[in-house]
C-alpha cells in the first residue's frame, strides 16, 4: 500500500445512491414521526420532538452529502491490512456472504446453533477462497462445536444444541 | 526432460533441493525449482523472500546447475502449482520433501505430498527429512 | 483509600486469571489483520455475557488495552496498518524492522505503551474522582449541551467530510429512537415487529457494524497477489541497546503529555493524538535521529505509541464521569456497563465504587502483564498472522453471528446484525465514518430523556436550554474544540501527504536488496 488513502475510481452511481437512500430514509423518519401516538399526558415535550430533530438533520446531512458527491468529492473508501481498495467491488462475493447468513438464520431452529455455524463458516470460507474445500469444511465443523462447547457448555450461554445432539452434555447452556 | 522440485525455505526444502541436485547431475537436463504462495495470508513462511531467494540462487550456481526459478503467487494450491509445473515442463521426475506428521494433522492440513505423488505425470521421489 | 480496595478486589487470584484472559485475548484478536480495538472489544463481548459485573470489566479492561498494543505488534511487522491510530507506528516502527531492528521497535513500542498506559492511568485515578464531583452538580440542561458538543465533535470530526460524518450520527439517532419511547410507552418506527419493540441492542449494532460490515467490505475488495512482509530475521532477543532507552524515554513522556489531555476531550479520540506526537516528535529530532526520521527512527515509534496508549486512558474519564462515550470504543464498553444495568456518569463512583475502582485498579495490573506477556510472546503473535484469512474471516462472521444470537436467544436478532452489517458495508464502501453512528445510537436515548427532562421543567420554554452558566460554556467550547479540532486534523492531513510523497519517493513497501542498499547509502551521506 503505497497510498495511505485511495480515491474510488469508479462510476459515483453508488456514491449518490446512498446518501440519496439516506436522504429517503430521513423523509420516512419525519412522515413517520407524524404517526406517532403523542398523549395528552406527554406535556411539553412528547415522543415525536426528537424524530423531527433527526429526521430534519437526516435530510439535511444527507443532502450536504449528496451536494458534495456532486460536486466531485468522491469519498475515500477505507483502507486496511486485507483490502486492495482499487480493484472493483465483488458485489458476488458480498450477496454470497449474506446469503450465507440467511441459511444460517434458518438452520439454527431446525438443526441446532452448532451445525447452523458451521454451514455459515464453511461457506464463508469458501466464499473467501479456501482451498482444498474438504479441509475447510472439516475445520469448519470443529470451529463451531469448539464454540458450542466453550460458550454453552463451559459459560452457560444457552446456545440451542440441536434435535441432534440434544443428548450430549457438554454441549448444554 | 528435466527435474521439478517443489522448495520450501526450511530443512525439508533443502533436503529435498540437494536430492534434486543429485538427481540433475546424474540425469543432466535442467532443474526447474518452484516455490509458490496463495497469498491467501499475511505471512507465509513458506514462501521465499529476498533473503532466502538470494541464498537459494547461491547454492543453486554454487552446485553448477543449470536451472530455472519458478517463483510465483498463484490462486492454487501449492501441489497444484507444482503438478502444473511438471506437466508444463514435461519433467521427467518431481523431488519433494515430506515430513512425518500426526493423524490429527493429517486430518486438519490434508497432505500436499499425497495429491502430487498421486497425481503426478511422471515418477515422484519423496525426500524424508 | 478507594484504589487500594480497588487493587484488594484485582489482586484476587481469579481476578488476575480474569484480565490475563483479557489481555491475552485482547492482544491475540488485536494482533489479527485487519481488527481494530472497536471491533476486538465488540466481538469479545459475548465472552462476558454470562460474568459478573466486576469480572466482566476486568476482561473487558484487558481486551482494551491489549486490543491496543496488539495493533501496533501488525504495523511493526507489517507495512499494513489497519486504523488510523496505528499508521504512524508503521510508518517508522516498519521501516526499523526492515533494518533489522524489529525488536527494538516492539520493545519500546511496549515499554512505551506500558510507561504511558501506567503514567495515564495515574493520571485517571486523580482526575476521575473530581471530574465526578463537579459532574454530580449538574443538571438536565447541562447534560444536553455537554451532548450535543459530543455530537457535534465525534459527528463532524470523525471521518472525512462534515456532511457523511453527520449522516452516520443521524443514523445513529434513528436507530436509536427505535422501539418503544421510554417516558411515553409509545412505539416508534417498529413497522409493527414484535422483536423492535424493545429497540436495536447496541451489541447487534457495534457488531454488525465492526464485524460483519468490516468483512463483508474485506470480501468485496480482497488483496490479490502476493503479500510483502517483512522478513522476520534471527536475534528477536536483541533488546533496546542502551542508547534505544536514552532516545526513547523523552518522547514517551512527551506521548504521554500529548495523548491524555487529547483522550479526555471529544476530538478525535487516539488517532489524532497518535498524528500530533510523531510530528513534534520529527521536529524534535536532532542529529542522527534528524537523519534517521523517515527510515526508521526509535522516536518516531515510541512517540506516537505512548500517545495512542495515554489517549485510550484519557477516553475513559468522560466515559466513568459522564458517561459520555467519546470513541467507538469507548461507545461499546458504554453498551457493555448498559447491559449490566450500570449507567455511567457522575453517581457511578457514589453507586458502583467498589466496581470502578477495581476496573481502574486492574487497568494498572493489566498494563504491568502486557509488558511481562508481549515481549516473549512475539514469536506467537507473528503465527497468528499465518492465519489464512478465508478461515480468519469466516471466524469472524461465525463469532460475529454467536454474539448476534446470544443477546436475546432470537435468530431474529441474526437477521437485524445482517442488515447493520449490511449498512456497514455500505457507509465503508462510500466512505462514511461508522463511528459516530455507534456514538449516536448509545447517546440518542440518553439526549431525548435529559432534553425532555429539561424542557419539562422549564414548562417547554426552549430558553431553559441557555440557562446555565455551565451549558453556556460548553457551548462556547463547541465552537472552540471545531476549531481546533479542524486545525489539527489538517496537520494530520498535511502529514499524511508527506508521508504518501516519502512513501512514493522510496518505491514500493517491499524493499528490494538495492531498496534497503539505497536507504543505507542515504542514511550514511
Amino acid at each position: 500500500m503505497s497510498i495511505l488513502r485511495t480515491q474510488v475510481r469508479d462510476l459515483p452511481a453508488g456514491q449518490l445512491v446512498f446518501p440519496a437512500g439516506v436522504a429517503a430514509l430521513a423523509v420516512y423518519v419525519l412522515l413517520g414521526a407524524a404517526d406517532i401516538v403523542e398523549p395528552i399526558s406527554a406535556g411539553a415535550v412528547g415522543p415525536r420532538v426528537l424524530p423531527y430533530l433527526v429526521g430534519g438533520g437526516m435530510l439535511v446531512a444527507a443532502l450536504a452529502a449528496l451536494v458534495s458527491v456532486l460536486r466531485g468529492d468522491l469519498a475515500e473508501a477505507e483502507g486496511g491490512e486485507d483490502v486492495d481498495p482499487d480493484r472493483h467491488t465483488s458485489w458476488l462475493t458480498v450477496a454470497a456472504l449474506v446469503a450465507l447468513f440467511a441459511l444460517h438464520i434458518v438452520l439454527i431452529a431446525p438443526l441446532g446453533w452448532p451445525l447452523a455455524a458451521a454451514v455459515l463458516f464453511t461457506g464463508a470460507a469458501w466464499t473467501f477462497g479456501a482451498k482444498p474445500r474438504g479441509r475447510a469444511a472439516v475445520i469448519g465443523t470443529a470451529i463451531a462445536f469448539v464454540l458450542q462447547t466453550v460458550f454453552a457448555g463451559g459459560l452457560g450461554v444457552s446456545l440451542p444444541p440441536g434435535p441432534l445432539f440434544e443428548g450430549v452434555p457438554f454441549l448444554h447452556g | 526432460m528435466s527435474v521439478v522440485v517443489g522448495y520450501v525455505p526450511n530443512e525439508r526444502g533443502k533436503a529435498a533441493l540437494h536430492a534434486a541436485l543429485e538427481e540433475t547431475r546424474f540425469r543432466g537436463g535442467p532443474l526447474v525449482v518452484v516455490n509458490s504462495t496463495r497469498a491467501d495470508r499475511l505471512v507465509d513462511p513458506r514462501y521465499a523472500q529476498e533473503d532466502g531467494l538470494t541464498e537459494l540462487e547461491e547454492t543453486l550456481s554454487r552446485a553448477g546447475a543449470d536451472y530455472e526459478l519458478r517463483h510465483f503467487a498463484s490462486r492454487e494450491t501449492a501441489a497444484e502449482d507444482l503438478l502444473g509445473v511438471a506437466r508444463e515442463v514435461s519433467a521427467e521426475l518431481l523431488v519433494i520433501g515430506v515430513r512425518r506428521r500426526t493423524p490429527v494433522g493429517k486430518l486438519l492440513l490434508g497432505s500436499t505430498a499425497q495429491t502430487v505423488i498421486l497425481e503426478a505425470p511422471c515418477p515422484v521421489l519423496a525426500v524424508k527429512t | 483509600m478507594s484504589l487500594l480496595d480497588g487493587f484488594a478486589t484485582a489482586a484476587q487470584p481469579i481476578y488476575l486469571l480474569y484480565a490475563l484472559a483479557g489481555v491475552f485475548l485482547g492482544t491475540a484478536v488485536g494482533v489479527l489483520p485487519g481488527i481494530g480495538p472497536a471491533m476486538t472489544v465488540a466481538l469479545l463481548m459475548p465472552l462476558t455475557y454470562s460474568l459478573e459485573p466486576t469480572a466482566a470489566f476486568i476482561v473487558f479492561a484487558g481486551i482494551y488495552y491489549g486490543g491496543m498494543y496488539g495493533g501496533s505488534t501488525t504495523s511493526i511487522l507489517l507495512n499494513t496498518p489497519g486504523e488510523s491510530a496505528s499508521i504512524v507506528t508503521a510508518l517508522e516502527g516498519n521501516k526499523m524492522a526492515r533494518a533489522g531492528r524489529g525488536a527494538a521497535a516492539l520493545a519500546t513500542a511496549a515499554v512505551g505503551s506500558f510507561v504511558a498506559g501506567t503514567l495515564a492511568t495515574v493520571a485517571l485515578t486523580f482526575v476521575a474522582p473530581t471530574a465526578a464531583d463537579l459532574a454530580v452538580r449538574l443538571g438536565p440542561v447541562d447534560y444536553v449541551a455537554l451532548m450535543v458538543l459530543a455530537f457535534l465533535t465525534v459527528g463532524a470530526l470523525l471521518g472525512s467530510s462534515v456532511s457523511r460524518g453527520l449522516v452516520a450520527l443521524t443514523l445513529g439517532l434513528f436507530l436509536g429512537l427505535v422501539g418503544v419511547d421510554a417516558i411515553s410507552g409509545q412505539q416508534r418506527y417498529t413497522l409493527g415487529v414484535p422483536v423492535l419493540t424493545d429497540g436495536i441492542d447496541v451489541v447487534l449494532v457495534a457488531v454488525g457494524l465492526f464485524a460483519v460490515g468490516e468483512a463483508l467490505y474485506i470480501g468485496s475488495q480482497l488483496r490479490k497477489g502476493p503479500v510483502h512482509v517483512v522478513p522476520i530475521t534471527k536475534g528477536w532477543r536483541s533488546w533496546m541497546s542502551r542508547q534505544d532507552w536514552a532516545r526513547s524515554w523523552k518522547p514517551w513522556l512527551r506521548g504521554t503529555a500529548i495523548g491524555f489531555p487529547i483522550g479526555t476531550i471529544p476530538a478525535g479520540g487516539a488517532d489524532v493524538s497518535t498524528f500530533l506526537s510523531y510530528a513534534s516528535e520529527r521536529r524534535l529530532a536532532k542529529g542522527r535521529s534528524k537523519e534517521e526520521f523517515g527510515h526508521g527512527a526509535i522516536e518516531g515509534v515510541a512517540g506516537p505509541e505512548s500517545a495512542n496508549n495515554a489517549a485510550a486512558a484519557g477516553v475513559l474519564v468522560p466515559l466513568l464521569t459522564l458517561g459520555l462515550p467519546t470513541s467507538a470504543t469507548a461507545a461499546i464498553m458504554l453498551a457493555a456497563f448498559q447491559r449490566y444495568n450500570i449507567q455511567p456518569g457522575p453517581l457511578l463512583f457514589e453507586n458502583e465504587s467498589a466496581l470502578v475502582w477495581a476496573l481502574i485498579a486492574s487497568l494498572y495490573v493489566g498494563n504491568v502483564m502486557l509488558l511481562a506477556l508481549n515481549l516473549p510472546l512475539v514469536g506467537m503473535w507473528v503465527k497468528i498472522l499465518q492465519v489464512p484469512r478465508h478461515y480468519l474471516y469466516a471466524g469472524i462472521l461465525t463469532f460475529a453471528a454467536m454474539g448476534a444470537f446470544a443477546v436475546n436467544f432470537t435468530p431474529a436478532d441474526v437477521v437485524i446484525l445482517v442488515v447493520i452489517g449490511v449498512l456497514g458495508f455500505f457507509m465503508r464502501r462510500y466512505g462514511y465514518p461508522v463511528a459516530p453512528l455507534v456514538v449516536g445510537l448509545i447517546l440518542g436515548p440518553m439526549f431525548e430523556a435529559q432534553l425532555r427532562r429539561a424542557l419539562s421543567i422549564s414548562e417547554g420554554d426552549p430558553a431553559t436550554l441557555v440557562s446555565s452558566t455551565f451549558a453556556v460554556a460548553v457551548y462556547a467550547s463547541v465552537l472552540v474544540v471545531m476549531g481546533v479540532s479542524f486545525w489539527l486534523r489538517r496537520r494530520e492531513r498535511g502529514l499524511e501527504e508527506v508521508m504518501a510523497a516519502e512513501e512514493r519517493a522510496a518505491g514500493e513497501p517491499a524493499a528490494t536488496p538495492a531498496d534497503r542498499a539505497a536507504d543505507k547509502d542515504k542514511e550514511m551521506a
